[in-house]
């Protein structure tokens, strides 16, 4: 893929960052599927990067709840779908980015129509079942996977790209207990948005230092993080077999 | 023998720090699993979905040493 001169205006910063491969970023297409805190930020960074092609699936509409994270959303933005809003306000960012939207939430029947020819998945999902079939649709089409999620200070990041790594569910549990009220500081989506961002244009680039079969565990409160090998579990219900 | 137990997030005010802000210390006997130690502690091991030690995840049924260092985290979904 080549760049424009305007293009390579835009990129010109990190066009001198050292094994930065723009070309190959804009060849690729990521999906996000879940367009709140994590998904504004990981949209707006990738859309920022220059990644060639961006599909955005949420069927939600905007609250003013949903202001104080996110981030690509105002307060004329309430009540309209998140996937419109943010592709204008994406394309206003960065018009080189080709952007789809799919105003639909995610479930069995249309989940393998939102991840097909995706080079990658970027998880913006705010509960655990959708993100088991989010699991499964990568494993099955062995397409990468980023995971992330919050919970009050803590934030986590994962790339999961089996049958190279471990799946999600190699170490999380299906039938773990579920909160139903999520509280949630502001910051951190934006947080862990940025590194899923920044995880996956790795990934695209071909960079091997990133966080492909780990996962980042990341204490905003008190500024603490770990990085946490995750093994490839041979009683896996979704990649063992 | 003793346990170091850390807890991630809405798990910290269960676990009860005693050592740390995250950090309990548990004395235990030998051979028991960090889901008996647990339960023994007053904390539901279904509340965790994933412990780690040293860098790797560790199952329920892992029986720790004395003097180990386990993170417990409880489930996190939101996005």
């Amino acid at each position: 893929m080549t760049l424009s001169d305007r293009e390579k205006e835009i990129y010109s910063r990190q066009l001198l960052v050292p094994e930065w491969d723009q070309e190959k970023l804009k060849g690729a297409k990521a999906v996000i599927v879940g367009m709140g805190g994590i998904g504004s930020s990981s949209s707006l960074y990738l859309t920022a990067a220059g990644i060639g092609k961006l599909r955005l699936c949420d069927g939600d509409r905007i609250e003013r709840s949903d202001l104080n994270r996110q981030i690509l959303f105002n307060g004329k933005s309430v009540g309209k779908l998140k996937v419109n809003e943010a592709m204008q306000r994406l394309i206003s960012l960065n018009p080189y980015v080709e952007i789809e939207t799919i105003s639909d939430f995610m479930n069995e029947q249309n989940a393998e129509r939102i991840v097909k020819d995706s080079d990658i998945i970027i998880d913006g999902l705010d509960n655990n079942e959708s993100r088991f079939t989010l699991n499964k649709l990568s494993v099955s089409n062995q397409i990468p996977y980023v995971y992330g999620a919050v919970h009050g200070w803590e934030g986590f990041v994962g790339l999961f790209n089996p049958p190279h790594t471990a799946c999600l569910a190699c170490f999380l549990d299906r039938d773990v207990q579920k909160v139903d009220v999520i509280p949630v500081s502001g910051l951190l989506p934006g947080i862990i948005g940025l590194i899923q961002a920044s995880e996956a244009v790795k990934f695209l680039m071909g960079i091997e230092r990133n966080l492909e079969g780990h996962l980042f565990v990341y204490d905003s409160q008190n500024l603490t993080f770990d990085i946490i090998e995750i093994e490839k579990n041979s009683n896996c219900p979704f990649c063992s077999t | 023998m003793v346990v170091y137990l850390k807890a991630g997030s809405i798990l910290r005010h269960l676990l009860k720090p005693n050592v740390d802000y995250y950090t309990r210390c548990v004395k235990t006997d030998s051979g028991k699993s960090l889901k008996e130690i647990l339960t023994n502690i007053g904390i539901n091991p279904g509340l965790v979905a994933f412990a780690y030690t040293r860098g790797k995840v560790i199952g329920l049924d892992y029986i720790p040493f004395d003097g180990q260092n386990i993170t417990l985290q409880p489930p996190v979904s939101g996005g």
